[in-house]
C-alpha cells in the first residue's frame, strides 16, 4: 500500500521472556513465555484493541512496548524510530508522546498527592510549564476530561472510581502523547460509569487525534472502542482484523469459542456456544505446534508438531490456523 | 408453585458514626422452587448486603432492623444463632466471587468439603471423604479421587470455583445464593461454569440466586430479574420483560449503556450513558433516589417515595411514569 502513510507504531518479533529461578544459585530453570513473538501496526488515529484471557500476554506486551519492562527481542517502531535503540535519555523525551492509562484508578493515584500535584506532575518530570502556567494546564486538563477544576486541591480518596479515572486519563494526556496504551481502563468500574469512559476516550481521540493500544478482556468493549482487534493466546497472536472481521465473522476457532462465551444481555438470544474443553495451558511449557491444538475442537496430528505461522488470508486479515 | 425464600420488607441498616445507612430497605422478592433469582445492581446498591441478611451473616454496625425471610416457611430472623447454623452450608449455601480468599490455603481441598459434611451430618470420617470426592465428581472435576488431596494454590481459577460449588452442593441444600460466581473468571472457564450451575440446577432441583452485575450473566440463568439501586428492588419481574420491556427508566439505562457484541455491524454510535453517579447512601434525595439522574424527572418525583407497583402480574416498577 504505497500511498498509505507509515502507521504510528510498528511492532514486529516482540518477545519477552521471564526466566524462573530456582535453587541456591539462583539459576534459570525455565521460561514463561509471555509474549513470544508477535507484531502488528497501529495507525495514527485509530484504537487497536488486543484481548485475550488472563495470562495471554496482552499486558505484558503493552509494557514492553512502552519498555516498561525490556523486551527481549523485536523491532518497535514508533513514530520513525526504533524505541529499542533509544538511549535512556532519548527514551525519556520520546515518553512524553505515549503514555499508559491504567486498571486500577484506586492502586494508581498516590493517596498523598492532591490532584494538583498528580496531573501537574508529568510537566514536573519533564521541566515543562511552571508556576502560573501549569495551574492553569491542569486546570484546563481537568474541563477536558469533565471535572471541576475548583476540586484541584482534593485528595484521590475523596472521588469516586469514575472520576478517579477521569484523573488517570488528565495525568496520561498532560504531555499532549501521540499514543496511550490503556491498559483495562474501564474494567474496574461499574456499568453506567464505564460507559461514561469509554464515550470520554472517543471524545478525546476526535479531539485530539489520539491513538490508542486498547487492552482488555471484555470482548464487547474492545469491539465498540476499536478499529482492529489482535487476539491473544498463550503469548501468540492468533489473529488480527478489523473489529467487524473478528467479532462478526471470527475464524481463528480460539476466536470463535472465546466470542460463543460472551453472555448476551438477550435471554431470548439462543445461541451455539462453543465449550472448550480444559483449561489455558502454562506458558512455562506452552503445547508444541500450535498452542491451542489441546483445547481446539477441530485439530489435526499436524497442529501438534507444526506451528502454523500468522498469515494473511483477506484483505486486512491474519489467521495463523492451519485449517483456515 | 411454592416458594424455597420469601424476602417481605427486609430492612438491614449499617449504624454508623456518619449515620444511619440503608444498605437494603424494604426488599421483597420470592424464589419459587426450582428457579433462579437474578439480582443486578451496580455496587453499593445492597445485593449482597441482601444476600448476607438471608443467611443472617450480617455483623455489627449492620444490623437487620425489620421484615421477614421465610425459608420454606419458617421465619429465619426468628432462629437461634445455633438453629441458623444448621441452616448455613446445610440447606441454603453460599458461593462465593473469589474462590482463593473464600478456601483456606493450608488445608486440603477434599478435607474442606468433607467438613462442611461433618458439620451437619452424622457420618464418618470416611464417608465424609468419600460424599466430597462424589460431590468433586458432580462438579467435573476429572481425577476428583487425587485432586481432592491437592491444596487450593495448586488449582486454576476455574478448578478452584468449581470446588467452591461442589462444597455448596455437598449436603444437598435446597438454595444455593452465588455471589459474583463468575466475576473473577475469563470467559472460557465463565461458560463452562454457567454450564454446570444448569445442569446442576435441572438434575438437584436447585433453587439459585444469581447475584451478578454482568447482564448478559444473569440473562442466561436467571428465571426472575430484580434490579437494586441504592438499597431497595426498583424494578423485579420475569426475565424476558426486564430485558426486553423495562418499565424502569434505571433498567432501561443500565441496558442500553452495555456494549453489545455485534455492535460492528452498525454505524458505530456514542455508548448512551446514565449521567452522574450513584447516590451517597448517607444523604439520599427525598422522593425517587434514582431521580437526580433520570430522563423522566419530574417535580413529583422528587416530593415522596416511590412505591413498587405493579406494571402487570408479574412485573413490578417503582416508577411513577412507568
Amino acid at each position: 500500500m504505497p500511498d498509505r502513510a507509515e502507521p504510528l507504531l510498528s511492532v514486529r518479533n516482540l518477545k519477552k521472556y521471564f526466566p524462573i529461578r530456582r535453587g541456591v544459585f539462583s539459576r534459570i530453570a525455565a521460561y514463561v513465555k509471555a509474549v513470544d513473538d508477535i507484531g502488528f501496526d497501529i495507525n495514527k488515529g485509530e484504537t487497536f484493541g488486543l484481548v485475550g484471557e488472563s495470562g495471554c500476554g496482552k499486558t505484558t506486551a503493552g509494557r514492553a512496548i512502552l519498555r516498561l519492562i525490556e523486551p527481549d527481542a523485536g523491532t518497535i517502531r514508533f513514530d520513525g524510530v526504533n524505541l529499542l535503540q533509544l538511549r535512556k535519555h532519548e527514551l525519556r523525551r520520546k515518553r512524553r508522546d505515549m503514555q499508559l492509562i491504567f486498571q486500577d484508578p484506586y492502586a494508581s493515584l498516590n493517596p498523598r498527592m492532591t490532584i494538583r500535584s498528580i496531573v501537574g506532575e508529568p510537566f514536573a518530570i519533564h521541566r515543562l510549564a511552571g508556576g502560573l502556567e501549569r495551574e492553569h494546564r491542569v486546570a484546563d486538563l481537568l474541563n477536558i476530561v469533565g471535572l471541576d477544576p475548583a476540586m484541584m486541591n482534593r485528595y484521590p480518596h475523596e472521588f469516586s472510581g469514575g472520576q478517579r479515572q477521569r484523573i488517570g486519563i488528565a495525568r496520561a494526556l498532560a504531555l499532549k502523547p501521540k499514543l496511550i496504551v490503556a491498559d483495562e481502563p474501564v474494567s474496574a468500574l461499574d456499568v453506567s460509569i464505564q460507559a461514561q469512559i469509554i464515550n470520554l476516550l472517543a471524545d478525546l481521540q476526535q479531539q485530539f487525534g489520539l491513538t490508542y493500544l486498547f487492552i482488555s478482556h471484555a470482548i464487547p468493549v474492545i469491539e465498540h472502542i476499536s478499529t482492529r482487534i489482535g487476539v491473544m493466546y498463550l503469548g501468540k497472536l492468533v489473529e488480527v482484523g478489523t473489529s467487524a472481521q473478528i467479532c462478526l465473522a471470527p475464524k481463528h476457532p480460539y476466536t470463535q469459542a472465546l466470542l460463543s462465551a460472551v453472555p448476551t444481555p438477550d435471554p431470548a438470544a439462543k445461541k451455539r456456544r462453543i465449550v472448550l474443553r480444559g483449561e489455558v495451558p502454562t506458558p512455562i511449557n506452552p503445547p508444541s505446534g500450535c498452542r491451542f491444538h489441546t483445547r481446539c475442537p477441530i485439530a489435526v496430528e499436524r497442529c501438534k508438531t507444526e506451528e502454523p505461522p500468522l498469515r494473511q488470508i483477506e484483505a486486512g486479515r491474519d489467521v495463523s490456523c492451519h485449517l483456515v | 408453585m411454592t416458594s424455597v425464600l420469601e424476602v417481605k420488607n427486609l430492612k438491614t441498616y449499617f449504624f454508623t458514626e456518619e449515620g444511619i445507612i440503608k444498605a437494603v430497605d424494604d426488599v421483597s422478592f420470592n424464589v419459587p422452587k426450582g428457579t433462579a433469582l437474578g439480582l443486578v445492581g451496580e455496587s453499593g446498591c445492597g445485593k449482597t448486603v441482601t444476600a448476607m441478611s438471608i443467611t443472617r451473616l450480617i455483623s455489627a454496625p449492620g444490623r437487620i432492623v425489620g421484615g421477614e425471610i421465610l425459608f420454606n416457611g419458617y421465619d429465619l430472623l426468628s432462629k437461634s444463632e445455633k438453629e441458623m447454623r444448621q441452616v448455613r452450608g446445610a440447606q441454603i449455601a453460599m458461593v462465593f466471587q473469589e474462590p482463593m480468599t473464600a478456601l483456606n490455603p493450608v488445608l486440603q481441598v477434599g478435607f474442606q468439603i468433607a467438613e462442611t459434611v461433618l458439620a451437619h451430618q452424622n457420618v464418618s470420617k470416611r464417608e465424609a471423604w468419600a460424599r466430597a470426592v462424589e460431590a468433586m465428581r458432580a462438579v467435573s472435576i476429572p481425577d476428583a479421587e487425587n485432586r481432592a488431596k491437592d491444596y487450593p494454590h495448586r488449582l486454576s481459577g476455574g478448578m478452584r470455583q468449581r470446588i467452591m460449588i461442589a462444597m455448596a452442593l455437598v449436603c444437598h441444600p435446597a438454595l444455593i445464593i452465588a455471589d459474583e460466581p463468575t466475576t473473577a473468571i475469563d470467559v472460557t472457564i465463565q461458560a463452562q461454569i454457567l454450564e454446570l450451575l444448569d445442569s446442576l440446577r435441572e438434575q438437584y432441583q436447585l433453587s439459585l440466586i444469581l447475584i451478578s452485575h454482568d447482564l448478559g450473566v444473569v440473562a442466561e440463568v436467571a428465571e426472575t430479574v430484580a434490579v437494586m439501586y441504592a438499597g431497595k428492588i426498583v424494578e423485579i419481574g420475569p426475565v424476558m420483560d426486564i430485558f426486553h420491556n423495562p418499565k424502569h427508566p434505571y433498567t432501561e439505562g443500565l441496558l442500553r449503556s452495555v456494549p453489545r457484541l455485534g455492535s460492528s455491524a452498525q454505524k458505530r454510535d456514542r455508548l448512551e450513558v446514565i449521567e452522574g453517579m450513584v447516590p451517597n447512601l448517607l444523604r439520599l434525595p427525598d422522593g425517587c433516589s434514582f431521580a437526580p439522574r433520570c430522563y423522566k424527572r419530574t417535580l413529583e418525583c422528587t416530593l415522596s417515595p416511590i412505591p413498587l407497583e405493579h406494571v402487570s402480574r408479574s412485573h413490578g416498577a417503582r416508577c411513577i411514569h412507568a
